[in-house]
């Protein structure tokens, strides 16, 4: 599961209201090369919860992204952010562990790199 | 019988697999196998007409109060878990792309977010390199066969999408909510859609179409029957009961080549004219040229797992004991029924239209299955 696709997910068992951001447990974490596409990642910017991503890659080992984005017309013009950005969001995989959900303690298991969201019957 | 049972996860009892089934039992079992497969679903068999009937019971077994968001038996048994024992056999003939399909893939802008929400095997994903996919689909397996070829993807529910509203740049749903056993099932899985694309945002949907080019293939398909109740709405109640027109007993194989799901190079060049439907007053379907009965819309389809694909221990030796599947042995394959409420011209147009932030941008027939482009407004 690369941390685009955490940056979507939301916890949606019913009558939870504060299902964003999932944390992550990691078990098993990995890297994959990804061809770089700057055009894909300053469009893709302004849709990514920032804060979410920062605090996932984090828990994936990857500490390099800055905290906050200021001004980010300057940034996405920046070779190294950029750099940055793209390992963050597309080349660091959580491989083996779980999506917690903040609201409710729920696991969400996460194995061969493939999340398992669906929810029992009584979650529903 | 002698022998230990044990529960599988459908809570359904299945004979030790280390036993082994006489063929005279499998003889036996397969003419009595509508009985057993009915009692299993909480349903009655009608013998005269050798129909199935389902009751709203058998939807929802054992449960008091269920949202639309639980899986009803019928989808368990005859989707979820045959797709989860075909998963390798269906991948294998799933590999053509629809030209609509593409079509639409192709006009989605640079650094789009794609959702293929029952991707099955995978074989949109990352069709356009511009953009980025993500796939969901409730059957491990096949997630699994996505994964080994490198998708993003995950294991999720149509009907209850885990991803955070507006966000996704364009969806697909191709051959997905023909399984969805409710009204209210398959109106929530669009109203999912929906909610996951962002204002502007598309969605193409595509199902099985009641009106089908090739009718000798609906004569392979046993119609059920649905008792009239509340969530039965539009056209075509209260059921008729139909009576198939050929035994299970002997199904050429062609449901691989299934109804426009795959085309091979020249079949693009032969479209047969759009099957004539008559009669269109209030809403109901009459018999015409399709091969279509009065106003049947459910139906199980079978696919024939060859015995090479099928494991030998587990998942369809399992299933045969269970009655959810029989053998074949002239053909050499395991078969098993899958569901489908197949849709009729304008129910995918009524059904989006209940829906308060979707606009309908495009609808049309497409190689026997009804499509729609919505717009979230």
């Amino acid at each position: 599961m690369r941390l685009l696709t955490h940056n979507m997910l939301s916890c949606n068992i019913k009558g939870v209201t504060n299902g964003f951001p999932l944390r992550i447990e990691v078990e098993k974490s990995m890297e994959k090369e990804v061809d770089f596409n700057i055009d894909f990642l300053k469009s893709i910017f302004s849709k990514v919860e920032w804060t979410a991503l920062v605090e996932a890659a984090r828990s994936l080992g990857y500490n390099d992204l800055p905290e906050e984005v200021v001004d980010s017309s300057t940034m996405l013009e920046s070779s190294d952010f950029l750099k940055k950005f793209h390992h963050a969001l597309l080349e660091l995989h959580l491989e083996e562990g779980a999506l917690i959900c903040p609201e409710t303690g729920r696991r969400f298991p996460v194995n061969k790199g493939i999340p398992n969201m669906l929810l029992h019957e009584d979650e529903v | 019988m002698q022998g230990r049972f044990i529960f599988d996860v459908l809570g359904v009892k299945c004979l030790n697999r280390s036993q082994k089934i006489p063929s005279s039992v499998f003889v036996a079992m397969s003419s009595y196998r509508l009985k057993a497969l009915n009692t299993m679903a909480g349903s009655q068999v009608n013998t005269a007409s050798n129909s199935v009937v389902l009751d709203d019971e058998s939807r929802n077994k054992g449960k008091k109060s269920f949202s639309v968001q639980s899986t009803p038996d019928i989808e368990k048994k005859y989707v979820h878990h045959v797709y989860d024992a075909i998963a390798p056999h269906f991948s294998s003939t799933r590999f053509a792309k629809w030209p609509k399909v593409a079509t639409f893939l192709n006009s989605l802008p640079q650094g789009a977010v794609v959702l293929d929400a029952g991707c099955g095997n995978g074989k949109y994903l990352g069709f356009n390199p511009d953009c980025f996919y993500i796939g969901c689909d409730i059957s491990p397996s096949l997630i699994s066969i996505c994964a080994g070829r490198g998708h993003e993807v995950l294991v999720a529910d149509a009907v209850n999408l885990p991803y955070r509203t507006g966000f996704v740049d364009a969806a697909i749903s191709i051959a997905v909510l023909h399984h969805l056993s409710t009204e209210n099932r398959r109106r929530k899985a669009i109203e999912e859609l929906i909610r996951v694309v962002h204002k502007g945002g598309l969605v193409l949907i595509t199902v099985w179409a009641v009106e089908q080019e090739d009718t000798s293939l609906v004569n392979k398909w046993t119609p059920l029957e649905h008792k009239f109740g509340e969530e039965w709405v539009g056209p075509g109640s209260p059921r008729i009961r139909c009576s198939p027109t050929l035994t299970l007993q002997s199904i050429p194989e062609r449901e691989e080549a299934s109804l426009g799901n795959q085309i091979k190079g020249d079949d693009l060049q032969k479209m047969p004219a759009i099957p004539h439907v008559t009669s269109r007053e209030g809403g109901d379907m009459v018999a015409s040229t399709n091969g279509i009965i009065g106003n049947q819309q459910e139906y199980f389809v079978p696919w024939h797992l060859p015995y090479h694909r099928a494991e030998v221990s587990g998942t369809s030796a399992c299933a045969v004991a269970d009655g959810f599947a029989r053998k074949d042995d002239k053909k050499g394959a395991v078969v098993y029924n899958r569901y489908y409420h197949v849709f009729v011209e304008g129910e995918l147009e009524r059904l989006s239209s209940g829906i308060e932030n979707a606009r309908i941008r495009d609808q049309f027939y497409d190689k026997s299955n009804w499509c729609i482009i919505l717009e979230k407004t």
